[in-house]
């Protein structure tokens, strides 16, 4: 047999892996959708500096609750309350600082443990006493609203300490719009080093355990297109006004729960506890005890996030809480978390988020009536699970491998399906005449069981199968 | 030669990593009782499934034909509508709905509005058919296994049943009510009603069966006939092999300390009221295999979870007592840390975590011994993985494959594998070998004599007769919470552990 055409083989080797882990994927081909879509429809705005530095700041606040969130959904659980708890912390320290006078540290350091408190009474609730999340976070929800309609006392309180505006509206650096920011210009750069230590790392160490890692091309590839996007991100920035507060918060929020769920006995038994909360309990994990930290956890990034929309819009206000928990529980939905427990990223939480922001940014940018824009959302959504859904059972594929299985086995492949047709012809010339047709169909279903054997066949060849016979 | 009322041609069905069925024929004649044997994992249920319908058209291959027609179901209302019935080990009844509302389940009588005085008309007249008396107003959960299994009967003869097929019936059956349930096929029978009925038990078949399939690996080894029905020729189409071969050599147990022990242990479930473990006083040796035998639902995981501290819904009191000190094992945790380790009976339910892979799998009974100050050592667990792979002969592509992937046997190696790698020194197996072929039970087999060579001391719990006489030294029998007798294995026969456990 001939050898492959080291293009084809480059082409077919990316559709096959785009295939097989199209779960992975499907959310970046969305996200990319989008912001084409978009880019077009606002001619060259929606991506252009200022308005993707206001889309990060927009998203902020949701992504933090979707980090929280995932976990929430990954434990089983669901977390309704959050929305007006992040307002209601928000408003109690904003009014702790503005109208109370307290120093910011101070009236941070109540709303945690207020939050922390809260967090433990749900957990406590919903892992010793047994009551459905769903139901001892709605009541949460009502109780929130009241406490946030109590502390802001019915009226919109302005921000005015310097607190929040450096956290709502600061970025990390001064500088005059329209210049370079250098700063920003050098963490991306940073960026890009880290990535490729790391990738090259992890690639060196998987080799010596044994992991099978990826053919040089497709990881190259693959470098070369994160490399890309940090320094277009990093660049659209540094032309504006650099790296904000806001983002700063969320990427550092990010970073520690990604290294908190993937590198920590306490994430990996947050995991095994939605995987299956029986097997965790007998493997002796203590699953009431994770189930009240993942609350509390949800409780902290409510705080967080709280106090970041309260300072980014620079008030607080009765109305501030509703449909944040729903947006978050959307994101964590739309990046892949799955409603079964056990499975889901923060990281692709964040996506998520960054998809819902996109969508309500990019339409409000381009002029879409805001009627239409919850119907889109709501839509994109279904339309994401819908998709989760589909792909669960995706099989790999090599599509080198099948190249040459179908040259290798065509004659086999050719000869199944002139079996089946005959067969199929035969079993239809029987019915015409009238002749009993039990014999017939057992023809026809042993035919097309070798025909369906050699398709599959063809399907899961592997090109490494193939290594002796192609010169 | 009878009408055929039933053929299946070739059915082949595969799962991931294994073939369930081979190229199975079988046929079953128009108003006979026709039995299928085979061990645990031979593909009896499959095949039933298939049959049934509850894998449709097209995820297997072959024809089934009924009544002289192909069938091609794509559910089990198909199979139903045409008049087969199965009737599965798990009873799908309501217990809190009345047993005349249970026979009429999913096909109500009348078109929009239930009638229920035709309703309780007919029910009365089922239970008739079935023989049982007792009030059609009473809550089918307050009956027993064995009532609730003619309830199934009468409910499938309400819905003009032609093929009864029944998986298991007398497993959970003490001993009069299999009687009762054996009359009744073959008073069903006389009726013109044909039944399949998949079983273990050899008396039953020789008692009732008018023919019989024997399936082994998911291929049809024989087809026998009345008259050609004996213990020795069906164990020995069975099983394929001699006994010595099903279970290795092991050398005579020679007494060791005592290391593990409970002592007047009860534990009261306040779920159903009453003792699920009564009186219990066991006691392990050093290096010793010792077996617990009983019937299904007699208390035998009850007692496991008992030992390991899984207490939710249990009150305890009495003691355990391993390596001469009296412990409290209140949780899971506590129990690992005293040295025991529990591979659950259903390894689906509660012993794995699916999604994940192998490695996450094996480490998570000791996550401490992975990690530094809280953080994973990734090397140090795929190199433990890869360790447990070589040694438990776990076949994978890589330690990296999902548990869900991974064929029966292999995910029972891993489940032992999860709790070898927490160390401990007594080793409870709760049915190590259910639903695995027989060539992963030898090397489950042979890990365990491993285990007890290298000092560790093995509580085996089993509903299977040769596998307790085959694996054990000493073996304790339960029925309904009580332990009723305990045999030296030289001592105990199948005969009498099953007089024992049938109290």
């Amino acid at each position: 047999m001939k050898k492959i055409n080291p293009i084809l083989k480059y082409v077919l080797t990316l559709i096959s892996l785009f295939r097989s882990n199209i779960r992975d994927y499907g959310m970046y081909i969305a996200l990319a959708v989008i912001f084409i879509t978009f880019q077009v429809m606002t001619q060259g705005v929606f991506l252009g500096p200022i308005n993707f530095t206001n889309l990060l700041n927009q998203t902020a606040y949701v992504a933090v609750l979707a980090v929280g969130m995932t976990l929430v959904i990954v434990t089983r659980q669901i977390d309704l309350s959050v929305g007006y708890l992040g307002a209601f912390l928000g408003a109690y320290v904003v009014v702790a600082v503005e109208n109370q006078n307290w120093p910011v540290v101070i009236a941070l350091l109540v709303g945690l443990l207020i939050t922390i408190a809260v967090g433990f009474i749900k957990g406590f609730l919903i892992a010793k006493i047994k009551v459905p999340s769903f139901v001892v976070t709605l009541a949460g929800m009502f109780i929130f609203k009241g406490f946030l309609m109590n502390r802001t006392n019915n009226r919109t309180i302005s921000t005015s300490n310097e607190f929040f505006n450096k956290l709502g509206i600061g970025y990390l650096t001064d500088n005059i719009v329209g210049q370079l920011n250098l700063l920003t210009f050098s963490i991306g750069v940073v960026v890009i080093l880290f990535i490729l230590i790391f990738s090259i790392q992890k690639r060196i160490k998987n080799t010596k355990l044994n992991i099978p890692v990826e053919i040089p091309e497709v990881f190259l590839t693959k470098l070369v297109f994160l490399i890309v996007m940090v320094l277009f991100i990093a660049y659209n920035l540094a032309i504006y006004r650099g790296i904000s507060w806001l983002l700063m918060i969320t990427v550092a929020v990010v970073v520690i729960y990604h290294i908190f769920t993937t590198q920590t006995v306490l994430g990996r038994r947050i995991y095994a506890v939605g995987g299956n909360p029986e097997a965790a309990e007998l493997s002796g994990i203590n699953v009431k005890a994770i189930i009240i930290i993942v609350f509390i956890s949800m409780g902290i990034l409510s705080l967080i996030s709280g106090v970041m929309y309260a300072s980014y819009v620079q008030n607080t206000s009765p109305n501030h809480g509703p449909f944040w928990e729903l947006y978050a529980i959307a994101a964590a939905y739309i990046g892949g978390t799955s409603a079964n427990g056990g499975v889901g990223k923060v990281v692709n939480a964040v996506i998520g988020s960054v998809v819902m922001m996109s969508l309500k940014n990019g339409m409000a940018l381009s002029g879409v009536n805001a009627n239409i824009e919850p119907i889109v959302l709501g839509t994109v959504l279904l339309l994401a699970v819908i998709f989760d859904i589909y792909t669960r059972n995706v099989r790999t594929i090599d599509l080198v491998g099948v190249y040459y299985a179908n040259k290798h086995h065509h004659q086999e492949l050719m000869e199944a399906k002139g079996n089946y047709a005959q067969a199929k012809t035969a079993l239809s010339n029987a019915k015409k005449d009238g002749k009993n047709t039990l014999e017939y169909e057992y023809a026809v279903t042993s035919a097309q069981g070798i025909y369906n054997r050699v398709k599959e066949k063809i399907r899961n060849a592997k090109h490494e199968d193939f290594q002796g016979l192609v010169r | 030669m009878k009408n055929k009322i039933l053929e299946m041609h070739n059915i082949t069905k595969t799962f991931p990593g294994v073939r369930a069925l081979d190229n199975v024929n079988l046929y079953v004649e128009e108003g006979e009782i026709h039995f299928i044997v085979g061990e645990n994992g031979a593909g009896k249920s499959t095949l039933m499934k298939v049959l049934s319908g509850i894998y449709p058209s097209g995820s297997y291959s072959g024809d089934i034909v009924f009544q002289n027609h192909t069938k091609h179901f794509q559910n089990i209302k198909d199979s139903v509508d045409c008049g087969i019935i199965i009737i599965n080990q798990e009873l799908a009844l309501f217990p809190d709905l009345s047993i005349y509302e249970n026979i009429f389940v999913g096909h109500e009588n009348g078109k929009s509005f239930v009638n229920w005085d035709e309703t309780r008309r007919l029910a009365k007249y089922y239970l008739d058919m079935v023989g049982l008396k007792v009030d059609i107003y009473q809550l089918v959960g307050s009956l027993g296994v064995g009532k609730q299994q003619l309830i199934e009967i009468a409910k499938a003869l309400s819905q003009n049943v032609k093929l009864l097929i029944l998986d298991e019936p007398t497993a959970a059956l003490n001993e009069s009510d299999s009687e009762n349930l054996l009359k009744l096929l073959v008073s069903l029978k006389s009726k013109g009603i044909t039944s399949i009925m998949i079983s273990h038990k050899l008396r039953e078949v020789q008692k009732i069966a008018d023919s019989l399939t024997v399936i082994r690996d998911g291929k049809v080894i024989t087809r026998l006939t009345k008259d050609q029905i004996n213990e020795q020729e069906i164990i020995r189409n069975m099983v394929g092999r001699e006994i010595e071969d099903i279970f290795p050599k092991r050398p005579k147990y020679i007494d060791g300390p005592v290391v593990f022990q409970t002592v007047h242990l009860n534990a009261f479930s306040k779920e159903i009221n009453r003792y699920v473990v009564n009186d219990s006083n066991i006691s392990i040796r050093k290096g010793e295999v010792v077996g617990v035998a009983g019937l299904m639902g007699a208390g035998r995981t009850e007692l496991a979870h008992t030992i390991f501290g899984n207490l939710d819904n249990y009150k305890l009191t009495g003691s355990v007592i391993v390596y001469d000190q009296k412990v409290n094992l209140k949780s899971p945790q506590d129990a690992i840390k005293h040295g025991i380790a529990y591979v659950s009976e259903d390894r689906k339910r509660d012993g794995l975590i699916l999604a994940e892979d192998i490695g996450q799998n094996i480490t998570i009974t000791a996550l401490q011994k992975i990690s530094n100050m809280g953080f994973l050592n990734f090397i140090n667990q795929a190199q433990h993985t890869e360790k447990y792979v070589k040694d438990l002969n776990i076949k994978t592509p890589t330690i990296l494959q999902k548990v869900k992937n991974l064929s029966g046997g292999n995910q029972q190696k891993v489940q032992v594998g999860k709790w070898l790698f927490s160390e401990p020194k007594i080793l409870i197996l709760d049915e190590p070998t259910r639903g695995i072929d027989v060539g992963a039970k030898y090397e489950i087999y042979t890990i365990i004599n491993q285990l007890v060579a290298s000092g560790m001391s093995i509580l085996l719990i089993s509903s299977e007769l040769p596998e307790i006489m085959g694996m054990c030294d000493r073996v304790y029998v339960i029925a309904e919470g009580v332990q009723t007798a305990e045999f030296k294995i030289e001592d105990a026969t199948p005969e009498k552990i099953l007089e024992k456990a049938t109290l």
